[in-house]
């Protein structure tokens, strides 16, 4: 079988769908920061497939090791302050930060 | 080859601005491990912020500016609008930073990694306001808001502090997720990832169309969020609340300008086409309804607050859907009514900015340590026993509420007559507009009956005002412009229209 561009874009799309759906359902905020991963990584796959079939230039390779970078930054300073919340409340689960409320 | 090194070194005038703030913000970090008083390090984050605003207001009336060096063009556009907006950003993000050198130092907070937060996040709202690169959205927007995540979950010892930073983080960065997935969907249709290309490819009717219209539906979204319209708005209020103070004025006006102007600029440069900025089949008929809800909404919810500072967090939702019906504007293919739209909108968020920094910073003023003011009740007579303290906050609920003669009355109305102009399909929007903005005069005028007409219940804690010079003079400097701008907003709008026609 070869494999094509509308292959690559199914996986990423449902390697999307479960990272979006893995968010919403999931209230540990572990999961649920795994979950964003996820989202990134399947647009890397994305951008590097697109890339692969349109190779007048490297802007989505480029663009996907943008995306790692970032993807590193934010999960440091998302576990920074899911600490911060679990030194406070003794838990990571998102459905028990309600201190809030109008 | 003298005059080709000085020709190169003018190239890099329009860069100013931001060189300015990216080296401040390191010499914020060194100067911070250097020393241990926190105070002049307000004083140099806002200097620094202040001289980049003013560097780019200068540049923004186009003296002096020359074509930026030749790698730099793809990414950022540092033409006049990005300069104006680059005014408004570090206008917004040196009066908060003199805010939280009032704040931090009276509520026994103060960490010199605020003011670098405050300093970096501004560069990344500036490279997002000025980005012409999917890339550069991406890499701008990311930068600006993990210096906001971080700014909200700064007070350590407080849960909701943790929380509102939380929910903050967790919503962004999903909001930011799918923003990036409509991009890479838009580079996949096009073949690009410069708006000026992907644009071209849109008009030329080559781009995969399924592609394109799912890629600009979440693209808009994950902008949409980061503006608080509904229904993305979810975070404001929490986030708003658990922040510190400074930092809410921060997110309130510096990352609703930035987002705004990338959005106009996503519109302006790649869906302008007659299919994609079409009432019936393009994003005006997400976006109009959108503003619709977000203005509707966004003053409902405030009036329902008893917390000032939630009460601020829902109306900044209410004015991010007055500025929408700017945004919804361009779909006129009406070049004079679009570029009208766009400066209205800019000079909205100028007004807005420091109308906010005003209502904000008045807030702070009004408590002092263990005491501070958050709502209804601890502004109770607060006006008759100070009433120095009291009168920049009228000027700014008042600006706010669109009063004349202050900015926020012609922040408005520019904005207004302008989807007005563009015909009879946006008449609809105009009027729910001006509708809830009715509702707003009830929360806002309520503020001033609290100040001046109620006294505090018996044995209630009574928020005293704080002295700050720091909290004073950024109240005189955005009392001044609310007034100025409001009085003869000629300079201003013209300098908005004449950078709307270049869209550089």
């Amino acid at each position: 079988m070869q494999i094509e561009l509308g292959h690559y874009l199914s996986l990423s799309a449902i390697v999307f769908g479960i990272g979006a759906v893995g968010f919403l359902v999931r209230r540990n905020v572990l999961v649920q920061l795994m979950s964003i991963e996820l989202m990134l990584n399947s647009v890397n796959l994305m951008l590097v497939a697109f890339n692969r079939y349109m190779p007048d230039n490297h802007a989505g390779q480029l663009f996907a090791f943008f995306v790692i970078a970032i993807a590193a930054a934010e999960a440091a300073v998302g576990l920074a302050i899911v600490i911060s919340m679990f030194r406070l409340r003794k838990t990571v689960h998102s459905d028990r930060a309600d201190t809030l409320r109008h | 080859m003298t005059a080709s090194l000085t020709g190169s070194m003018a190239s890099w005038v329009p860069l100013m601005p931001l060189l300015l703030v990216a080296i401040g913000g390191f010499a914020l970090l060194v100067v911070d491990a250097l020393s241990d008083e926190h105070a002049e390090l307000a004083t140099l984050s806002s200097v620094v912020l202040f001289c980049a605003g003013a560097l780019a207001a200068v540049l923004a009336t186009g003296k002096g500016l020359v074509p930026p060096p030749s790698g730099v063009a793809p990414y950022l556009a540092v033409g006049q609008m990005s300069q104006f907006w680059n005014a408004t950003i570090c206008c917004g993000a040196g009066l908060s930073a003199l805010l939280a050198g009032g704040y931090l130092h009276e509520h026994a907070l103060e960490r010199g990694e605020f003011y670098a937060l405050i300093v970096f996040s501004a560069f990344g709202a500036m490279v997002l306001a000025a980005a012409t690169d999917l890339l550069s959205i991406f890499i701008g927007l990311e930068t600006m808001s993990l210096g906001v995540y971080s700014m909200v979950a700064y007070r350590r010892g407080s849960p909701r502090a943790a929380e509102g930073g939380l929910k903050y983080f967790l919503l962004g960065s999903f909001a930011a997720a799918v923003l990036l997935f409509g991009s890479a969907l838009i580079y996949g249709a096009t073949g690009h990832t410069d708006l000026a290309g992907i644009g071209q490819s849109v008009r030329d009717g080559h781009a995969n169309l399924r592609l394109l219209i799912l890629g600009m539906l979440m693209l808009l979204s994950g902008l949409t969020f980061k503006v608080s319209a509904v229904p993305f708005h979810m975070w404001t209020p929490d986030a708003y609340e658990g922040a510190v103070t400074p930092a809410t004025t921060f997110m309130s006006v510096v990352v609703k300008t930035a987002a705004f102007a990338v959005l106009l600029r996503v519109i302006l440069t790649c869906f302008s086409d007659e299919l994609s900025a079409s009432l019936r089949t393009g994003w005006p008929g997400m976006l109009a309804p959108m503003a619709a809800a977000t203005m509707i909404l966004g003053n409902f919810a405030a009036a329902r607050q008893a917390n000032v500072k939630r009460m601020l967090a829902y109306s900044s939702i209410a004015h991010a859907g007055y500025i929408l019906v700017g945004v919804v504007t361009l779909y006129s293919g009406d070049e004079q009514v679009r570029q009208t739209a766009v400066s209205g909108v800019m000079f909205y968020l100028l007004a807005y900015t420091v109308s906010n920094v005003l209502a904000f910073g008045s807030l702070i003023a009004l408590g002092s340590y263990a005491k501070e003011a958050v709502s209804y009740e601890d502004l109770a007579g607060a006006g008759r026993r100070h009433p120095l303290a009291a009168l920049p906050f009228v000027l700014g609920v008042l600006s706010l509420m669109g009063f004349p003669p202050t900015a926020g009355f012609l922040g408005k109305w520019y904005v207004f007559s302008a989807a007005i102009a563009s015909g009879n399909d946006l008449l609809w929007l105009v009027i729910v507009g001006v509708l809830s903005s009715v509702v707003g005069a009830y929360y806002y005028l309520r503020v001033i009956v609290y100040l001046f007409m109620k006294s505090p219940e018996p044995g209630a804690a009574i928020a005293v005002p704080m002295r700050s010079g720091y909290v004073v003079l950024a109240l005189v400097l955005s009392g001044y412009f609310v007034l100025k701008m409001g009085v003869t907003p000629a300079p201003y709008i013209d300098l908005a229209l004449s950078a709307a026609s270049k869209l550089g």
